[in-house]
C-alpha cells in the first residue's frame, strides 16, 4: 500500500514538473486573456466561473491549477485519450500557450467550487466507506490516501468534491480499460466493480 | 400590367417550390471540425442540428480554431493578417430515390414512372469557416439535379465580438449578412435549418408556404445585428432587400438594376425580429422564442411579360413562435422542436378580378413539430408532423395552375405526418428512409385538384445517401 501511495507521488510529480508556469509567473495580462477565453469559450461547456451544469463536462471550479495544468499539457500533447478528451479537449488546447495553460488553471482554481448535489443514500453511504477505507478484500486503496479528506485533492491529486457522478464513473471506465492512460489509477480501478464505482461517484458528487 | 402574385401566379408558386426544396440543403460541415480540432458531436447531436455549443460556435462567427495561422504584421505590431492554415473546404453528397405513392400523369395522358433516381440529388462544396479574428463565413455553392447547375446555396457571412461582464457573464455581439431568412439562427427550430433536413425534390410539393418559411431563399440579402447575454438571452433585428440571381436589366443587360422583368422585388428593407431564451439544466436544453418579417413585395413581371416595379405592393406579415427541447446523453440523444408560423397577406396589388387574388385580405398558418431519437448517434427515428392552412381563394391557390399541383377547392390546406429511420455509420455520413403521408392535400382529402388525385397519391418514400467530407 505505502509503495503504491509512493509510486503515485513520484509519477504525478514527474507529470507536474513538465513545462509548467509558476502561478506568480503568470502576467496581468495574461490573467486577462484567460479570463476571457474562459468566460467566452470554456464557460459554453464548463459553466459560468467553471460551475457547470451538464454533467457530461467536469467542473472545474477550485481544482487544483497544477493538475488542471498537466490535463490541459495532456490534451495538448494527445496524450489523455478518453472519449471525450479526444472529441473536445485535443481541439480546443491545441493552440493554448504554457502560459495561457497557467493562467486558465489559475482562473478556475481561484473560483469557489458550486455545492454538491444529493443521490440514493445508500450508494453515498457505501460510496464514503470505500472512499475512507477501500475495500480490502479486493485490494483496492482507499481513495482518501491521495484525494485526501473531502476529497479536496491536492497540487498532485485533483479534487473530486462535488464532481458530477457520470464524468466521475467515466473516468474511472477510462481509467480501467487505459482509455485514459494512468498507470496508478488504472492499478487502483481495474478491479472496481461496478456497482463500487457508482457508489464513490455518488458518494463524491454529494459532497461540498 | 401583369399583377401576378408570387405564390399565386404560375411562375409564382414554382419559384417558391424551388425555394422550398432548396431551402433544406443543410449544413453540417467537417471543415469546421478539421479547423476546431473537435469531433462533430461537440456542435452537433446528430448533423445539421446543433447542440449549446455549436449555437455559440455559430454565434461566434466560426472563429475557434486549433490551426497555427499564416501571420502578417505591421511595424507597430498590428496584425494584419491571421490566415488559417487551412483552406475550410467542405464537400457535400447526396443520392436519392423517390417513390411516389401514384404516378403522376404526363403531357399526353400517360403516366410518368412513379420512381426517380437522383445521382446525386446534389453536390455542394462549402466555404465554412473562419476568415480573420472575428469574421467567418458560411458559403455553400450547390450543384442540384433539378436544375443542372450549379448555383449559390445558403450563405452566411458573420462578424462578431464578445465581452466579459461582471459576474464573468458573456456578452457576444455581432453582425450578419445572409441570404435567407433565418439562415443565420441559432436554433433547428426556424425553417431554413429545421427539420426536414434533407428532402426529396421529385416528389409533389403543397403549393403554399409562408414567405419567411424558405420561399425568400437565395433570393435576398438581409443584414442584421444580433446579441447573445449570458448564452441565454438571443435578439437580433435585420432588415432584407431582394437581390436576384440570374436578372438581368432588360435595358442594359447588366446585372441591375432590377425592372418589371423581374417578379415579386422587395420594395425597400424588410424588416426582421428574433428574440430566443434558452435555460440548461442538466444534460437538458430549453429554447422559446419569436421571429418573424414583414415583405412589401411588387409583383413585377417576367421576361416574355414585363411588368413595373412600381404601384402598389402586397404585403405578408410574418409572426412566428418557436420552440426547442433537448436531452444529450452518452447513450441518448432525444430533440423535440415545433414551430408555428402565422401570415396575414394585404394583397394590395394583386386583389381583383385576373389579377391574382380574390381576397383583398388572406391568411396563412404554417405549424410543425418534430421529435428525434438517437441511440449513440447511431441509430435514429423521426417522427415529424406538419400542417398548413389558409383562406380560401380560389384565384390565389388554383390560377391557372396545372393538374396535380393545383387546388381545386381554392384552399392551400396540407396535413400529414413524416418518420424516418436513419443509420449513420459514421459521424459525417447518413442513410435514411423517409415516409411522407399526406391526409390533406392543397385543400383536400380526395380529388383535391379536381382531376382525381387524392392527397395520398402524394405519399412517398424517399432514400437517401448523405456524405460530408
Amino acid at each position: 500500500m505505502k509503495t503504491l501511495i509512493r509510486t503515485v507521488g513520484v509519477v504525478a510529480a514527474l507529470v507536474m514538473s513538465q513545462r509548467s508556469v509558476a502561478t506568480e509567473e503568470i502576467s496581468a495580462e495574461a490573467r486577462l486573456a484567460a479570463q476571457r477565453v474562459a468566460v467566452t469559450v470554456c464557460a459554453t461547456c464548463h459553466g459560468r466561473q467553471g460551475r457547470s451544469v451538464a454533467p457530461k463536462f467536469p467542473a472545474l471550479a477550485g481544482q487544483h491549477p497544477k493538475y488542471l495544468a498537466a490535463q490541459l499539457q495532456a490534451f495538448k500533447a494527445q496524450t489523455r485519450g478518453d472519449a471525450d478528451a479526444v472529441g473536445y479537449m485535443w481541439g480546443m488546447a491545441a493552440p493554448l500557450s504554457d502560459e495561457m495553460i497557467a493562467a486558465l488553471a489559475a482562473y478556475y482554481g481561484a473560483q469557489s467550487p458550486g455545492p454538491g448535489s444529493g443521490g440514493d443514500a445508500g450508494a453515498i453511504a457505501r460510496g464514503a466507506d470505500i472512499y475512507a477505507n477501500g475495500v480490502t478484500a479486493e485490494g483496492i486503496p482507499p481513495c482518501v490516501a491521495c484525494h485526501g479528506p473531502g476529497a479536496a485533492g491536492t497540487d498532485e491529486f485533483p479534487r473530486l468534491a462535488g464532481q458530477h457522478a457520470q464524468y466521475l464513473l467515466k473516468q474511472l471506465r477510462s481509467f480501467q480499460n487505459n482509455m485514459r492512460n494512468v498507470a496508478v489509477m488504472h492499478g487502483v480501478a481495474q478491479d472496481l466493480k461496478a456497482n463500487e464505482m457508482e457508489a464513490v461517484a455518488a458518494y463524491l458528487q454529494s459532497l461540498r | 400590367m401583369d399583377r401576378r402574385l408570387v405564390v399565386m401566379g404560375r411562375s409564382g408558386w414554382a419559384s417558391a417550390l424551388i425555394a422550398m426544396l432548396l431551402a433544406p440543403a443543410a449544413q453540417a460541415v467537417p471543415s469546421f471540425a478539421r479547423q476546431t480540432g473537435m469531433a462533430c458531436e461537440a456542435c452537433h447531436t446528430v448533423f445539421p442540428e446543433l447542440t449549446h455549443f455549436g449555437r455559440m460556435f455559430k454565434a461566434n462567427a466560426y472563429t475557434v480554431d486549433n490551426l497555427k495561422p499564416v501571420r502578417g504584421v505591421s511595424a507597430t505590431r498590428e496584425e494584419m493578417l491571421a490566415l488559417s492554415g487551412l483552406p475550410p473546404i467542405a464537400l457535400m453528397v447526396q443520392v436519392s430515390q423517390t417513390s411516389i405513392a401514384k404516378a403522376i400523369p404526363d403531357g399526353a395522358g400517360n403516366f410518368s414512372q412513379s420512381s426517380s433516381v437522383a445521382f446525386p440529388q446534389q453536390i455542394s462544396l462549402f466555404y465554412a469557416g473562419k476568415i480573420a479574428p472575428r469574421l467567418g463565413a458560411f458559403i455553400q455553392l450547390t450543384y442540384g439535379n433539378d436544375s443542372g447547375t450549379v448555383g449559390i446555396d445558403n450563405v452566411d457571412l458573420r462578424w462578431a465580438n464578445n465581452q466579459v461582464l461582471p459576474g464573468d457573464k458573456s456578452l457576444i455581439y455581432g453582425i450578419t449578412a445572409n441570404n435567407n431568412p433565418t439562415v443565420q439562427d441559432l436554433w433547428n427550430s426556424t425553417p431554413a435549418f429545421g427539420y426536414p433536413y434533407a428532402a426529396s425534390n421529385a416528389n409533389v410539393s403543397p403549393l403554399a408556404a409562408t414567405q419567411i418559411d424558405g420561399t425568400l431563399g437565395q433570393d435576398v440579402a438581409g443584414v442584421s445585428l444580433y446579441a447573445m447575454w449570458n448564452e441565454s438571452l438571443y435578439g437580433e433585428i435585420g432588415t432584407y432587400r431582394s437581390a436576384k440571381q440570374g436578372a438581368a436589366n432588360a435595358l442594359t443587360g447588366a446585372a441591375g438594376p432590377l425592372d418589371g422583368t423581374t417578379s415579386n422585388v422587395i420594395v425597400g428593407g424588410a424588416p426582421y425580429y428574433r428574440l430566443a431564451y434558452e435555460y440548461l439544466w442538466g444534460r437538458h436544453s430549453l429554447s422559446v422564442g419569436v421571429y418573424g418579417a414583414t415583405f412589401k413585395l411588387v409583383p413585377g413581371g417576367s421576361t416574355d411579360a414585363p411588368g413595373t416595379l412600381s404601384g402598389p405592393a402586397n404585403e405578408f406579415r410574418d409572426n412566428a413562435e418557436d420552440f426547442q427541447y433537448q436531452f444529450i446523453g452518452d447513450q441518448h440523444l432525444f430533440t423535440l422542436a415545433g414551430t408555428h408560423i402565422r401570415e396575414k397577406m394585404t394583397l394590395n396589388a394583386s386583389f381583383g378580378d385576373g389579377l391574382g387574388a380574390d381576397n383583398l385580405r388572406d391568411d396563412l398558418a404554417t405549424t410543425r413539430l418534430t421529435g428525434t431519437y438517437y441511440y449513440k448517434r447511431k441509430y435514429g427515428a423521426t417522427v415529424g408532423l406538419f400542417s398548413t392552412t389558409g383562406s380560401l381563394d380560389a384565384q390565389l391557390y388554383a390560377g391557372d395552375a396545372p393538374i396535380v399541383v393545383t387546388s381545386a377547392s381554392g384552399k392551400p390546406d396540407t396535413r400529414g405526418w413524416m418518420a424516418e429511420l436513419s443509420y449513420m455509420p459514421w459521424l459525417n455520413t447518413r442513410l435514411s428512409l423517409q415516409d411522407t403521408q399526406y391526409s390533406k392535400f392543397n385543400g383536400g382529402s380526395t380529388n383535391y385538384d379536381g382531376f382525381g388525385r387524392n392527397a395520398s397519391d402524394n405519399n412517398s418514400l424517399y432514400l437517401l445517401v448523405w456524405f460530408n467530407y
